[in-house]
């Protein structure tokens, strides 16, 4: 490390810190001081103390919202995370084969979501789509997928799913290739191999990747937007009316800026939670401390 | 020779597995492509039950392709192509710039800045969307090139590479360049950037996946056909009067070859700056 004046310090941090305190931190701010503000009906700004937060609280839709984000965060973060590290131990030997299929299934993360959500709203169409014309090549039924209250969860859990494993499985498979290769020769000559090898060697030696993408994922989850606006509107019958989608509603639908900045900072604070939760578990083993 | 044979085994299961999925992977965008060159009227005739004709047209055109260049399509791409390849360039500037303070430079308050600067990836761009297009409105930034651009550059986990990155160069290498007179920004730009490449990469891969994929933000804060990015002007193919599937597909063709270009060149400095220095 070198000393260096304040100036040249400064001169370096300078820009990159301006942009996170203006992008990042005054947003914060704003969400957290306007969820206390409403409007008066002549648009001026009222302090409404907690009355968003309250507003909020008894409202059903609101509280709806709350549970299907959950849902769909419980479900949808240990199916992307199982499939994307059983991808990256699939082509963690690095042969060419494994090297290009590392880039097959990564290709999909240069497709923006909102196009994945225009294609796969075509794909699991009830009469036009693909996926049922394989259902019927197969002699299955034909299923309504995003028109089905009961499947349209599932429907974007699919989407997600495609468009973002390959993501987390290149994190996973860094993980994995920092394991020195000695440790697993050495179980080996113990007898531990396969599947033991497995849960007492990589597993314990992949909690931080592990941990690093259980919470980037997420955080991603919980902001899922493009899909629902696109697809589902949060429909069938508000299935799939999650937070985000509501905070979005509320500002430019119901034009109600107190409140959708209230759901905002419940977002947030909801992230803050369980990725505080997240560290707690992954910290829970009493071996690794 | 038994074991072999288990060995065989077990790797043509891999490759079978790994066929599949990639298969079911890329068979979407596959179809896109292959549905974009049909004429209008032939988009869906394959596609409810599904054979072999449901992937390959059997008449071929460009008529969609042509059409999407008399409308807003063209400056969407532009727009497109503009913010990101701007947002790229600044944020690794940025972000290295910032890194490279966190790696080499002892100053106080150091560990506790850093500690915010990661701290500050944890916390979405997606979730403050909202506050932010209020701040873009107190600023008069609605609909401006500055307004997609700015709040996409600076990048906690970008920092935390590049810190990562500058941290591995061997102290000697500045110091020599210290005796010889250098400024600490001459010995950025003309020693560290250069030996940065693949972190070069890997932030830019970062940046650009996500600008992207961005849709919520140019929706709200630059929705006019002026402004209108890729991601903005397809969601419009999408809603508007009956969805327009001959522009949808070979919109998303055309998007998806444009990214697949750096992002093909790019990817593999990504998986190799993953495995260096990420996640330790």
């Amino acid at each position: 490390m070198f000393r260096a004046s304040w100036a040249t310090v400064a001169a370096f941090l300078s820009l990159a810190l301006t942009c996170l305190f203006v992008f990042r931190v005054v947003p914060v701010a704003i969400a957290v001081v306007g969820s206390f503000y409403g409007e008066s009906l002549t648009g001026e700004p009222v302090f409404k103390g907690l009355g968003n937060f309250l507003d909020l609280f008894a409202d059903q839709e609101f509280r709806d919202g709350v549970v299907r984000t959950l849902v769909f965060n419980i479900l949808v973060n240990p199916i992307q995370i199982g499939i994307a590290f059983f991808l990256a131990i699939l082509v963690l030997n690095p042969t060419k084969a494994a090297k290009f299929f590392r880039v097959a299934l990564f290709l999909p993360m240069c497709i923006s979501l909102a196009l994945a959500s225009v294609l796969w709203s075509i794909l699991l169409d009830p009469s036009l789509g693909l996926v049922n014309g394989l259902l019927s090549a197969l002699g299955a039924d034909r299923q309504l997928f995003f028109r089905s209250e009961g499947q349209a969860l599932w429907s974007l859990i699919l989407l997600a799913t495609w468009k973002s494993v390959g993501y987390w499985m290149i994190f996973l498979l860094a993980g994995l290739v920092a394991i020195p290769s000695d440790i697993y020769e050495a179980a080996s000559l113990d007898g531990a191999t396969g599947w033991r090898a497995f849960t007492k060697i990589t597993l314990p030696l992949m909690k931080r990747p592990l941990l690093f993408v259980l919470v980037a994922d997420t955080t991603a989850n919980f902001l899922f937007f493009a899909p629902v606006y696109l697809i589902t509107g949060g429909g069938p019958n508000n299935s799939t009316n999650f937070l985000m989608f509501q905070a979005y509603r509320s500002s430019f639908v119901l034009v109600d800026h107190g409140r959708s900045l209230a759901i905002s900072t419940i977002i947030l604070l909801m992230i803050g939670a369980v990725a505080a939760l997240e560290f707690r578990l992954f910290r829970a083993d009493p071996k690794q401390g | 020779m038994h074991h072999k044979a288990v060995e065989k085994g077990r790797e043509a299961l891999r490759y079978l597995l790994l066929t599949v999925i990639a298969l079911a992977l890329l068979a979407p965008l596959l179809w896109m492509a292959m549905t974009s060159l049909r004429p209008q009227e032939e988009i869906f005739r394959f596609a409810t039950t599904l054979s072999v004709q449901s992937f390959i047209p059997t008449r071929l055109t460009f008529s969609n392709y042509a059409k999407l260049l008399s409308g807003d399509f063209p400056r969407a791409i532009a727009n497109s192509i503009f913010v990101t390849a701007s947002t790229v360039t600044l944020g690794v500037i940025i972000n290295a710039l910032a890194g490279f303070a966190f790696a080499v430079f002892r100053f106080r308050g150091s560990n506790l800045l850093f500690g915010a600067v990661v701290a500050s990836f944890m916390m979405p761009f997606e979730a403050i969307i909202l506050p932010l297009y209020i701040l873009a409105r107190w600023l008069n930034w609605t609909n401006t090139y500055q307004a997609l651009i700015l709040p996409d550059v600076a990048n906690g986990f970008v920092i935390f590479l590049f810190r990562q990155c500058f941290l591995g160069m061997p102290r000697e290498l500045f110091e020599a360049a210290r005796v010889d007179g250098a400024g600490w920004l001459c010995i950025f730009f003309r020693i560290a950037m250069p030996l940065s490449g693949p972190t070069i990469a890997a932030a830019s891969l970062l940046i650009f996946v996500h600008q992207w994929d961005s849709f919520f933000w140019p929706l709200v804060v630059a929705g006019t056909s002026e402004y209108m990015v890729i991601p903005v002007a397809i969601g419009r193919f999408f809603s508007m009067e009956g969805n327009d599937w001959g522009a949808i597909f070979s919109a998303g063709t055309v998007a998806t070859l444009i990214a697949a270009v750096p992002f093909l060149y790019l990817q593999k400095f990504y998986v190799q700056t993953m495995m260096s220095s990420a996640i330790k």
